[in-house]
């Protein structure tokens, strides 16, 4: 059994899948004891019971179905909370894979945010600006849904393209289009005929797409219900009370397809090949400055399309005036990604997982006197550790290090690598050296001094 | 003009000393991204500190009794308490590019999650909503030196540099300004300036001369973590009113791009800083400007759209940043993890 | 009673992960001698060097100066113990001055302000007695790779340090710096000091060393007097088996021009100065030349510049009957193959694995790609071919991930997809450098192989033993020029130098070179 365990530890992928299990549980931790010293520290509104009903929402806050008349939490299985965590999720896998996409191309994609809000625009533009009744309701849908990616890959192009021709930092350029998209949004907002004024109750918000533009007494209207909105698929019957559409299946759906872009195409062999060694691939005559472009136009246009799925639900809503905050869903991306490895199929878990801690935060907010920023807080810390989760790799083989370093002993040479200069260190390794590789049970330590031809590797004149 | 020049301070001191402290980070090989987490740390604890002693009582005595001494005294200690504990704040990041070889990046964006997560968390449950403001009052009528602070009458006809740089200004400004130029002449002319410079530059060479990298490289960033601590709050006390809601709007990036354009040079650096203080000052306030004192107010009636000032500070940092990074030169090893074991 | 030896390193043993770096290493250094430190590139002599310099620990042994037990933890300990080093890549910061250079980690201050005046005196007196020459404003990345040396040295008799050791400082010299620099040496040494001298170049270590320990794989091989001993012996004893010195092929038979250059010109990053100015040239079919010189006078630009991965600003490139001067990376490729200078860098992806390295040009071929997607199995069958027809030895085939692999096998497996693709020339930038005889032998004999099938080579080697054993037509670059041309029987390595160090020039190279002169 140990060994298994021991085997299984060796397997790259179960390492990342570990180290990403130890981060959420170290994020989690974190979480429960900034809520526990906040109790303690709070003792009139919260004390010692309210923290420990934090903590048990931050672990299980999916299964809460609420507060029991006499005040106590309650628990079960909540097909409400379920649905909507799909439903939330959907934009979050979007944009996880918008960012795993531009880091196999060596970019980090801080500027999903911005992506997203030029989709939000876009899509609801087009989905309320076709008037209702000129064309199927599907054709409208899918026009917003493409409209959505368009503009969020136009937008993600920005920054790709001052990285590729004038070598800015991506970073910095993705901030500054956030905040220029920000603006833009709002001002095109601003005053327009979007603005929902049908229902009285609502200030600053765009119409939902189910509201679709009508004729009426000679002038444009919008009334409920004309508009487009996502196919449920009869989703919201398996989670009664969600709003879960079938917008979760179609980001399913891109997963795989980036999943099969970046491992079975040339295209996805060029950008990863840009991304690992951008010298190496223009050395191939791989074109660096067009891939570096490209990986930002598609992860522009997975954001976009996050934004457009989300809005397309019909019963969502987009508050205008957006110039003084950006949107979560964009900034959750990263963690997405991060803790998926930047691979596609991970994001749907890890996305889901995202969604989930944002259904703790609402039961948070709802039934104490916590709120929702605390899931904020369990996020970046697991970003944080995230930063440094090759480390936790290590440390999770770390035991075995020394039992089987045949396989990787040359790769431990890594380290002398780092100087690009000069002759690296390893020489050349003897036959026996390669040759011993498989045998499991040696010790590279008594191979070496046992056969003096494969003694050093490493360290020399790097 | 007097107004223009008033405000252009008040927006380009907190990025001066920012992206100063960016550079203090950069110069010894850790790229601080966290600068915008940093700062919102540092406003928090900066107002917190403002709103806890007001509520002690010894600071309404002060007011009461008009001891600007003693008011100026709680402002100086709130900017320290914010560089301490923004200093406190950076160790996160010190901690994960130093000790873990993290990925600085990836660092630095957690710590910019992070800080306005907890900032907002705190902030509602001790406010119950989502700003933290003063106990009473207002920043200005507490912490701006006037001609009345200086014993004059409020009515007195005093020159037009007393009216530009005395009257109605924060202390803090000219704090900022004076540490700008100690902790300048630090970096160029003294040992540890010498050493640090070379972490970021050579680490091996620095090492090899028996310097110790990871302790200058956490040297550099606790310096930087200060810098931003204090900014943040300088930031908060000025512009913001001396109120704390988990947001600088991205100074912090503003700073890093003001560094990228003064080439990690000081004195670039406050030249820049100006400029992009003056148009965030004319984004903020294009409707009052009166630039040749005329009584019309040129800007406001071009009839351009707010929205477009807004964007002008962000947009003109990308321009910036695309006619000079050609041309920038960053120190050499920055963003790479030191590895005594590698040569 | 005060020992003879002042530095004794008594049975050094330092372990890297997987791999022992030391094993069990002595060695004794003379108060007065020069000392050489001989052995392959890998056998262990920079981790030696750098124990004894504080920069690693060893796991086994004990370091004594002076006859007295000692612990070296930092390099602050090796120089309060007066030892000193000149790193193989020189250990100095681009951007500060020289004098910056030479204080930094030894500075004077006065309340922790800079104190530089009495430094500059101390510097400048050094300077003059034993005639090395630097100017002590400029900024390290503006001098000469020379004077970086000189500065090297500054650094340590600023220090005052009395054991000297110089790790391979010949690499990067012509070879009158080198004369100059075993005269400096031999001074050094004539005043008492100590010094180790670390190479793997024979004739250098005849000419200087009083004594030599020889390394071999990480093990002490022995020790002996350089009186007693001949260069095939100490050969021998480097390499555990009879080395043949020289490079065995039948005389070229050139055929027609494949590359044609002509005036060609390629900007410097962030320099007014061309790096490559009006450099013309043939190769021919079945002929290697070689571009000789010392580094960084053009040879990689002017590479660059002939692959396409930087512009060219004038002249015109003929490939095979084509002008290339404005193709693309790609469009070159189709005519060329490239073994590049940096195998990290440029050759491989290091997160790749093998097979993903091996088809880096070739991906988008029908033969492995139908419709935008990769034909796995065609690569694999590939992979598997090569591996086994150039034996690129690794630890799971193509599956193998390119970093972990040892870099003799990482440039077989370049040069193993580079000479497969079977192009017309062949471009070969430093093919040999850091790897040791066995696998330096074999690449220069398919260099040969490729050269009698039939191809063009173009060399660039900064190896003169290389240049003078593989070429048939050597052309000298100085300052991004071509400023001879040499036939390898008919000069000498003496003459070799002058070129390199801008002495001499030929006058139809000087005439070809342009406004240069």
């Amino acid at each position: 059994m140990k060994e298994q365990w021991d085997r299984l530890l060796q397997k790259d992928g179960a390492k990342t899948v570990l180290a990403s299990l130890v981060s959420i549980l170290i994020g989690l931790g974190v979480g429960s004891i900034v809520v526990l010293l906040v109790g303690l520290g709070n003792p009139a509104t919260l004390g010692a019971s309210g923290a420990w009903e934090g903590i048990r929402l931050i672990f299980g806050g999916l299964f809460s179905t609420g507060r029991s008349a006499a005040g106590q939490l309650t628990w079960g299985f909540n097909p409400a909370s379920i649905g909507n965590m799909l439903f939330r999720a959907t934009p979050l896998i979007l944009t996880g894979l918008s960012v795993s996409v531009a880091f196999k191309t060596g970019l980090f994609n801080i500027g999903a945010p911005g992506q997203y809000l030029m989709g939000t625009a876009a899509t609801l533009v087009i989905a309320l600006s076709i008037p209702a009744g000129s064309m199927p309701k599907f054709v409208i849908w899918l026009l917003a849904f493409l409209g959505g990616m368009l503009a969020g890959a136009l937008w993600g192009c920005i920054p790709g393209l001052v990285k590729a021709f004038l070598n800015i930092n991506e970073v910095l350029a993705c901030i500054m289009t956030n905040w220029i998209a920000a603006n833009l949004v709002t001002w095109l907002f601003d005053g327009s005929s979007f603005c929902n004024t049908v229902e009285n109750t609502k200030t600053g918000y765009i119409y939902k797409t189910a509201y679709g533009k009508v004729m009426a007494d000679g002038g444009w209207t919008y009334a409920d219900g004309a508009g487009v909105q996502t196919a449920k698929l009869g989703l919201d019957k398996l989670f009664p009370g969600s709003q879960v559409n079938g917008g979760i299946l179609i980001a399913i759906l891109l997963a795989a397809g980036v999943y099969v872009l970046m491992t079975k195409t040339t295209l996805g062999y060029e950008l990863k090949a840009c991304g690992s060694n951008r010298h190496a691939a223009r050395y191939a005559g791989i074109n660096d400055k067009r891939n570096i472009v490209l990986s930002m136009a598609i992860a522009g246009s997975l954001s976009g399309a996050a934004a457009a799925l989300y809005y397309l639900a019909g019963n969502t809503e987009f508050f205008w005036s957006t110039y003084q905050s950006l949107p979560a869903a964009g900034f959750n991306g990263i963690p997405v990604a991060l803790l998926a490895a930047n691979n596609p199929i991970g994001v749907i878990f890890t996305g889901c997982f995202m969604s989930m801690l944002n259904i703790i935060g609402l039961q948070m907010t709802n039934l104490t006197a916590y709120n929702e920023f605390i899931t904020d807080v369990i996020i970046s810390v697991i970003v944080y550790l995230s930063a440094f989760s090759l480390l936790i790799k290590l440390w999770l083989g770390g035991r075995k290090k020394h039992a089987a370093p045949a396989s990787d002993g040359p790769a431990a040479g890594a380290a002398p690598e780092t100087d690009t200069a000069a002759a690296d260190a390893a020489l050349e390794p003897v036959p026996a050296a390669d040759t011993a590789a498989p045998t499991p049970a040696a010790g590279a330590a008594p191979t070496a001094d046992a056969e003096p031809a494969a003694a050093p590797k490493g360290g020399e004149d790097a | 003009m007097t107004f223009l020049i008033q405000q252009t301070l008040i927006f380009a001191v907190p990025l001066m000393i920012v992206a100063l402290a960016g550079v203090f980070a950069e110069r010894s090989g850790i790229i601080n991204l966290a600068l915008e987490g940093i700062m919102i740390f540092g406003a928090f604890v900066g107002v917190y500190f403002i709103r806890t002693v007001q509520q002690s009582g010894g600071f309404m005595a002060a007011k009461e009794a008009n001891n600007w001494l003693a008011l100026q005294g709680f402002m100086l200690l709130a900017m320290l308490v914010a560089a301490v504990l923004g200093a406190v704040f950076s160790l996160l990041l010190s901690f994960a590019s130093v000790n873990l070889k993290a990925d600085q990046t990836i660092g630095g964006t957690a710590l910019n999650l992070m800080a306005p997560a907890l900032v907002l968390f705190l902030v509602r449950i001790l406010a119950n909503q989502n700003t933290l403001q003063m106990a009473e009052g207002d920043a200005a009528s507490w912490f701006m030196l006037r001609k009345t602070t200086f014993g004059l009458a409020r009515n007195a006809e005093v020159g037009f540099l007393f009216d530009t740089f005395l009257n109605r200004v924060y202390l803090a400004t000219y704090i900022c300004l004076v540490l700008f130029v100690v902790l300048s002449v630090l970096l160029y002319k003294t040992r540890f300036g010498l050493r640090l410079r070379a972490c970021g530059e050579n680490p091996q060479a620095a090492d090899s001369l028996g310097i110790n990298v990871y302790k200058m490289r956490y040297a550099g960033t606790t310096i930087s973590g200060a810098l931003a601590g204090m900014g943040g709050f300088v930031y908060a006390l000025t512009t913001a009113n001396c109120t704390a809601n988990g947001d600088v709007a991205g100074y912090g990036f503003l700073a890093l791009a003001v560094m990228i354009f003064g080439n990690w040079k000081p004195l670039n650096i406050a030249g820049a800083a100006v400029l992009f203080g003056l148009c965030k000052c004319i984004a903020a306030a294009y409707s009052s400007i009166d630039i040749n004192g005329d009584g019309v107010f040129m800007l406001a009636e071009l009839g351009i759209s707010a929205h477009v000032y807004r964007m002008l500070p962000y947009i003109i940092t990308l321009l910036v940043l695309a006619f000079t990074s050609k041309k920038s030169r960053a120190p050499k090893a920055e963003g790479i993890p030191y590895d005594k074991g590698s040569r | 009673m005060q020992s003879e030896n002042i530095i004794e390193m008594l049975h050094i043993t330092k372990e890297f992960p997987g791999i022992v770096a030391n094993d069990d290493i002595t060695l004794q250094l003379r108060r007065g001698e020069i000392h050489a430190l001989l052995g392959e590139n890998g056998a262990g002599k920079s981790t030696l060097m750098s124990v004894l310099f504080g920069l690693y620990q060893p796991e086994k042994g004990e370091i004594r100066k002076n006859g007295e037990r000692v612990q070296i933890n930092n390099p602050n300990d090796a120089t309060a113990l007066g030892i000193g080093m000149v790193h193989q890549h020189f250990k100095l910061v681009d951007v500060f001055t020289v004098l910056d250079n030479i204080i930094l980690g030894a500075e004077t201050t006065r309340m922790g302000f800079l104190q530089k005046k009495e430094a500059r005196a101390k510097v400048q007196a050094l300077s003059e007695r034993y005639g090395l020459r630097v100017d002590l404003d400029a900024k390290v990345e503006d001098i000469t790779v020379g004077m970086q040396q000189r500065v090297e040295i500054l650094k340590m008799l600023y220090r005052d340090n009395e054991i000297l050791i110089f790790d391979e400082p010949t690499a990067v010299l012509t070879p009158q710096e080198i004369d100059e620099l075993m005269a400096t040496m031999k001074e050094f040494a004539s005043e008492g000091k100590s010094i180790l001298f670390i190479s793997h170049k024979l004739n250098e270590i005849m000419a200087v060393a009083d004594r030599v320990t020889v390394l071999r794989k990480g093990r002490y091989i022995g020790t002996v007097n350089t009186a007693d001993t001949d260069k095939q012996a100490l050969s021998n004893m480097m390499v555990g088996r009879p080395v043949q010195l020289e490079v065995s092929k039948t005389p070229a038979k050139p055929g027609g021009v494949v590359l044609s250059v002509k005036d060609f010109t390629v900007p410097r990053k962030g320099h007014k100065a061309d790096a490559v100015r009006g450099v013309s040239l043939e190769v021919r079919a079945g002929e290697i030349v070689c571009i000789a010189g010392i580094d960084g006078n053009g040879q990689t630009e002017f590479i660059h510049g002939l692959t396409g991965l930087e512009k060219s600003s004038g002249g015109s490139v003929t490939l095979c009957g084509k002008d290339i001067s404005h193709a693309s990376i790609r469009q070159r490729g189709e005519s060329l193959s490239h073994i590049p200078e940096d195998r990290h860098k440029h050759g491989l992806v290091l997160d790749f694995t093998l097979e993903q390295n091996m088809v880096l040009e070739t991906y988008k071929e029908p033969r492995f790609a139908h419709y935008g997607f990769v034909d796995q199995g065609a690569v694999r069958a590939y992979a598997e071919k090569l591996i086994g027809q150039y034996d690129v030895r690794s630890g799971q085939g193509p599956l193998t991930v390119a970093r972990s692999m040892s870099g003799g096998n990482q440039q077989k497996a370049i040069i193993a997809r580079e000479v497969d693709r079977n192009k017309p020339l062949i471009v070969a930038v430093q093919p040999t450098r850091g790897l040791d005889v066995g696998a330096i032998e074999y690449i220069h004999s398919q260099l040969v192989a490729e050269r009698d099938a039939g191809k063009a080579v173009l060399l660039v080697s900064l190896e003169l033993d290389e240049v003078m054993s593989l070429s048939d037509r050597i052309l000298v670059m100085y300052e991004g020029e071509i400023v001879g041309e040499l036939m390898p029987q008919e000069t000498t390595v003496q003459e070799l130098g002058l070129y390199m160090a801008g002495a001499r020039r030929s006058g139809a190279a000087a005439a070809k070179g342009g406004d240069g002169a």
